[in-house]
């Protein structure tokens, strides 16, 4: 939270509202919620499988106490996700959900291989060519909740599916890259601002197309407000890599968190917070190239 | 040619960099020598444009910058990009289109595995490798033979021969005095953010003799060694 600028105590306060806001969107959204959710919960709990950590624990403990503490941390990082589900009277989801959060403490397993995983995205590094390998699982998750959306004939489901797609290339320009990656385009800042957008725009697109043409041959009468939401996810991304560059090189902070936050209740001030990063992000790039 | 003029900088109160003069012709290679701390580093992202500065730094280009070619002395690298999309993305920045990208592969990377999992040596000489495809006039090369090893270094050592006959202006910082003795034209010694000191091919052996002098004199034998 302090990469992004975002105080600690405002931060552990608002997290557990987005968790719970973003769960109920999901089980609102789509009857086949508890298998996404139960998905979501196990990768975030295999963050925990990391050899390296977890030789370093068994160094320090006996076998008894490393099974023990492995099983304790696995249960308590899962936590919010089975009394979620036990809010939603998902009970034996929950135990289920556990019973697997347990097993996995006999694996471990590094979740950051380092095996070159192909990507599309190479000829135009580094955004997409990074983060596509951090999230490659999200987007063959995200086509086949297009694939279920058109096969039982829920639209919102459909556009769950394009959204996640847009919020995984939207995280990709969370993070400010070391200067020296700025300094080196002989661009004006300009055209600099320009080519990253470009770049993010087409790119985003590729990952949508699946996704966009499945859900406007199959939902032909919501063609509108699919193409509202693919707008608006360009809007968004756009804003994302202003707003990025707008305290450049220092991270995003705390008052540009609350526009971009104030930005997703109130779609339409974007026009006013894009035209606002851009202005900054031109000022800030002159210094690093010497426009 | 660049011309230094009075260069100063400040971090905060402190000053690393004091009223520099100094200046940089086509077809020379000039070495910057001087202790940890000395200033070297930040003499190097003054003339870049990293840092803001006092005085004056000119150049026969536009943008001095947009011909330079920097390689840090520890160069950054981002956790899921292989050394061939690190060498794609700096040629990509200088609008340079690359074409067997493995060919000019000198000195021998695995350019298909993540830069981040490379060696000290392998990361210097992968981020050497994508500056010098960038086609740069100017070249600034902070501590390029750290950590390298010996065959590599050998190769360096050419590439800055190359350079000197294409008439390119290239400034090393290096710990290894044998090195710059081997391509320098012209040696500057900085110590507290000053230029104390020039010296020409000529007199190279002299200043290592002064340096030796200077840094080790009788410290080793404080540690009165059976």
């Amino acid at each position: 939270m302090i990469d992004f600028g975002i105080p600690l105590l405002i931060g552990y306060t608002l997290l557990p509202l987005v968790f719970i806001l973003l769960s109920n969107y999901l089980f609102e959204k789509t009857e086949f919620a508890n298998y996404v959710y139960g998905l979501f919960a196990l990768s975030f709990v295999s963050k925990l499988s990391e050899p390296i950590r977890n030789d370093f624990l068994k160094s320090i403990f006996n076998k008894h106490k490393y099974k023990k503490l492995r099983a304790i941390e696995n249960l308590i990082y899962c936590l919010p996700f089975t009394l979620f589900l036990i809010y939603k009277n998902q009970f034996a989801f929950s135990v289920i959900l556990n019973l697997f959060v347990i097993l996995i403490t006999l694996f471990n397993f590094s979740t950051n291989l380092n095996v070159t995983f192909p990507t599309p995205f190479s000829k135009k590094p580094f955004e997409f060519t990074v983060g596509f390998r951090k999230t490659f699982y999200v987007f063959p998750i995200a086509y086949f909740l297009t694939y279920i959306s058109v096969s039982l004939g829920n639209f919102n489901l459909g556009v769950f599916s394009m959204l996640l797609v847009g919020i995984t290339c939207f995280s990709y320009y969370s993070k400010i890259e070391n200067e020296y990656f700025v300094w080196n385009y002989n661009l004006s800042s300009k055209e600099f601002l320009l080519e990253k957008t470009k770049t993010c725009l087409i790119y985003f697109s590729l990952l949508s197309v699946p996704i966009i043409v499945t859900l406007a041959v199959s939902f032909f009468n919501e063609i509108d407000i699919l193409i509202v939401f693919f707008l608006l996810s360009y809007a968004y991304l756009t804003t994302i890599i202003f707003a990025k560059y707008s305290s450049f090189p220092n991270e995003m902070n705390i008052s540009q968190g609350i526009l971009i936050a104030l930005s997703f209740m109130f779609p339409p001030i974007l026009v006013i917070f894009i035209p606002l990063f851009y202005s900054q992000s031109i000022k800030k790039l002159n210094a690093i190239l010497n426009d | 040619m660049i011309k230094i003029e009075k260069l100063s900088k400040f971090y905060g109160k402190k000053q690393v960099l004091n009223s520099i003069d100094l200046e940089f012709k086509k077809g020379k290679i000039y070495g910057i020598v001087g202790e940890n701390g000395a200033g070297k580093t930040t003499l190097f992202r003054c003339i870049s444009g990293l840092e803001n500065y006092k005085g004056n730094i000119t150049s026969d280009y536009n943008k001095l910058k947009d011909h330079l070619g920097l390689l840090l002395t520890e160069p950054f690298f981002f956790s899921k990009i292989t050394g061939k999309e690190y060498i794609r993305l700096l040629a990509n920045a200088r609008q340079k289109k690359l074409t067997n990208i493995e060919d000019k592969n000198i000195f021998d990377l695995p350019l298909n595995q993540y830069a981040s999992t490379y060696s000290t040596g392998m990361k210097k000489k992968l981020a050497l490798t994508a500056i010098l495809l960038q086609e740069n006039n100017v070249f600034i090369l902070d501590e390029p033979f750290n950590g390298v090893d010996i065959q590599s270094n050998l190769i360096i050592t050419e590439i800055l021969k190359r350079f000197k006959k294409l008439e390119k202006t290239v400034i090393i910082s290096s710990h290894i005095f044998s090195t710059l003795a081997n391509t320098c034209d012209e040696i500057y010694l900085m110590k507290n953010g000053e230029i104390i000191k020039k010296v020409e091919q000529v007199d190279f052996n002299k200043l290592e003799n002064e340096m030796k002098e200077f840094t080790v004199g009788n410290r080793i034998d404080k540690l009165e060694l059976k």
